[in-house]
């Protein structure tokens, strides 16, 4: 039965690869791109969420983070966008790893709080510095720049891009599943229960929890720098602190437990607003139905959206309702 | 050998454990007192939740109060909670492999370690059943199973016929007369249950208010007036409330 939905999944995952770029025009690929670059620090939001019992709201301050080092070392050095991404995924690794430090004396929402002050403390930085735009100097900041931002070799054009930024966020999923697995998600699963639990078996905690935060980040980070690879200039006003409540804010709307409702939280976040745009309805309203949705989700859907997709595919191929979603997971 | 040596914790004004001093060496030991005494207090210390004031655990040799809980894990200590602790989110299997995990060994003799386990408590037939899915007895031989994975040096369990039947308590109390046999480590029990600790255990330490009372062979033990009055009047004021 999760087998069958998996593969379901597999199929209907490859082709929106395929066919979403090719048919998505204009502005709506650059739109698709940031979506998958948020389901990425989604995905890590939600994993720490649903694996450990940990708040982090500072998901998009790193994605800030990422998206700032991917450009500096764009715009400094000749490296291929490959290696730009992949230290500014180590960067933010680190920072998570950093963040984690409280992290081992705090929990619930004073841990929360630690995060979002992180998330402030990057706002102030990324509001007074901006992002780096070719300029000279270490902040790399001028008001005519435009640098040229390079892109992989075979990922020139935005629908390539696209799919290059949705394979990324297919190794994301991979890489948190992977780590479920095998034993780092069990000792997550057991500190989970209790730091007790984790200890009697032998889990070395602040361990386990720095890794799972490292994690987080890097997924956080190489968001961010797919962003910037996608958009070639970065505007404090995305990574803004309000918007890492919103990112997890939307996580449990989505549905933490499963991987589709990382994509699910990334498309309210960023596709929602876009077509209220396109409607002609203030934007603002989408901030009303989130609000709704959260409550909606708090309330009677822990599993949120993914959760009750999920519960429907079940009924629809077991052919009973299926109330709650047993053994299923992200 | 199992010394425990002046084993002294406070909270605030509260004295949980006065100077506590024990040898044992049976293979399987009682602790038991009255609630509060301070029996999950000491098993804590033991475990390294909880820091001394003052003391020393010796087992084998080796003073367990040095290493921080997870590497006191690694040594051979493995533990039971008064509340279970399994992960509900792990299958029985998985939540065995938590254990070995941090363990050093090849992946087959880990593997043969855990079946070896899991037969022992008799589990092999729910090693796929997520923790959340198992009932009270289950989740207790689920957690026999994770005391005798990786072999252990010293296992201690807190209350671990609490919410049992007659008959699963006695299939328990066999189970952990087996221990020392199939690991060679010894074994620590505390219980309310003086029938379980009458049967299994060879020495018994008592406790009240964090003092010692009697600590020897367990029938002298029960014998003593001092343990009677301390425990058993309790044990009868509950039956009574
Ligand atoms: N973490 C704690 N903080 C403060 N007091 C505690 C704590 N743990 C236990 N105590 C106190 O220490 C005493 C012994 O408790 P405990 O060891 O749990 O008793 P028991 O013998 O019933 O297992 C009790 O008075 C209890 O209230
Ligand atoms: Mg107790």
């Amino acid at each position: 039965m999760r087998s069958t939905s998996n593969t379901i999944w597999a199929v209907f995952g490859l082709a929106l690869i395929l066919l979403l770029p090719a048919f998505a025009g204009g502005q709506w690929v650059k739109i698709f791109t940031s979506t998958t670059t948020f389901a990425m620090a989604a995905a890590g939001a939600g994993f720490l969420y649903t694996r450990l019992g940990m708040v982090s709201l500072v998901q998009v301050g790193l994605m800030g983070v990422g998206g700032w080092v991917t450009l500096r070392l764009n715009h400094a050095f000749n490296f291929p966008f490959e290696i730009n991404l992949m230290v500014a995924g180590a960067v933010t690794m680190f920072l998570g790893n950093l963040i984690a430090l409280p992290a081992l004396r705090m929990r619930g929402l004073y841990l929360a709080l630690i995060t979002l002050m992180f998330a402030a403390g990057l706002d102030i930085v990324f509001t007074a510095k901006q992002f780096p735009n070719g300029a000279d100097g270490f902040w790399g900041v001028g008001t005519t720049f435009a640098a040229e931002m390079r892109r992989p070799i075979f990922a020139q054009s935005d629908a390539a891009y696209l799919r290059y930024t949705m394979l990324w966020l297919v190794i994301g999923f991979v890489l948190i599943e992977l780590h479920r697995r095998m034993a780092p998600g069990r000792a997550w699963a057991l500190i989970r229960k209790s730091e007790a639990a984790a200890l009697a078996s032998g889990v070395n905690v602040t361990l386990y929890k720095t890794w799972a935060f490292g994690l987080s980040g890097l997924l956080a980070g190489l968001g961010g720098g797919l962003l910037a690879g996608s958009l070639g200039l970065l505007d404090a006003a995305t990574f803004r602190a309000s918007e890492s409540v919103m990112l997890f804010a939307l996580v449990i709307v989505g549905g933490a437990r499963f991987w589709y409702g990382a994509v699910i939280s990334a498309v309210l976040f960023r596709v929602v607003p876009g077509l209220l745009n396109n409607w002609g309805v203030d934007a603002d309203l989408s901030l009303v139905i989130f609000g709704a949705a959260l409550l909606h989700a708090v309330m009677s859907a822990p599993d949120g959206l993914a959760g009750q997709i999920n519960g429907a595919v079940r009924a629809l191929f077991s052919g009973r309702k299926s109330p709650e979603n047993k053994g299923a997971k992200a | 050998m199992i010394s425990m040596e002046n084993l002294t914790v406070r909270f605030g004004g509260v004295v949980a454990l006065d100077h506590i001093g024990a040898d044992f060496t049976a293979n399987v030991s009682g602790l038991i007192g009255p609630n509060g005494a301070g029996k999950t207090t000491t098993m804590n210390v033991i475990s390294g939740f909880l820091d001394a004031h003052n003391g020393h655990v010796i087992v084998d040799g080796a003073d367990l109060v040095k290493l921080p809980p997870h590497k006191r894990v690694h040594w051979g200590l493995r533990r039971s909670f008064q509340k279970e602790q399994i992960a509900n989110d792990l299958t029985v299997r998985e939540n065995l492999m938590a254990i070995t995990d941090h363990l050093h060994g090849s992946r087959a003799d880990k593997r043969a370690d855990l079946e070896r386990a899991a037969d022992f408590a008799g589990v092999t037939d729910i090693l796929g059943k997520m923790g959340r899915d198992l009932n009270t007895f289950e989740r207790r031989l689920t957690d026999v199973a994770r005391c005798v994975i990786g072999h252990p040096k010293m296992i201690m369990f807190d209350e671990p016929a609490g919410g049992l039947t007659p008959e699963e308590t006695e299939r328990l109390g066999d189970l952990i007369l087996g221990i020392h046999d199939l690991t060679g480590a010894k074994v620590l029990v505390i219980d309310h249950d003086v029938e379980l600790i009458e049967r299994i255990c060879a020495e018994t330490l008592v406790l009240d208010f964090g003092k010692r009372v009697a600590f020897g062979p367990t029938s002298d033990v029960l014998r003593d007036p001092a343990v009677q009055a301390a425990y058993l009047g309790i044990e009868v004021e509950e039956e009574h409330a």
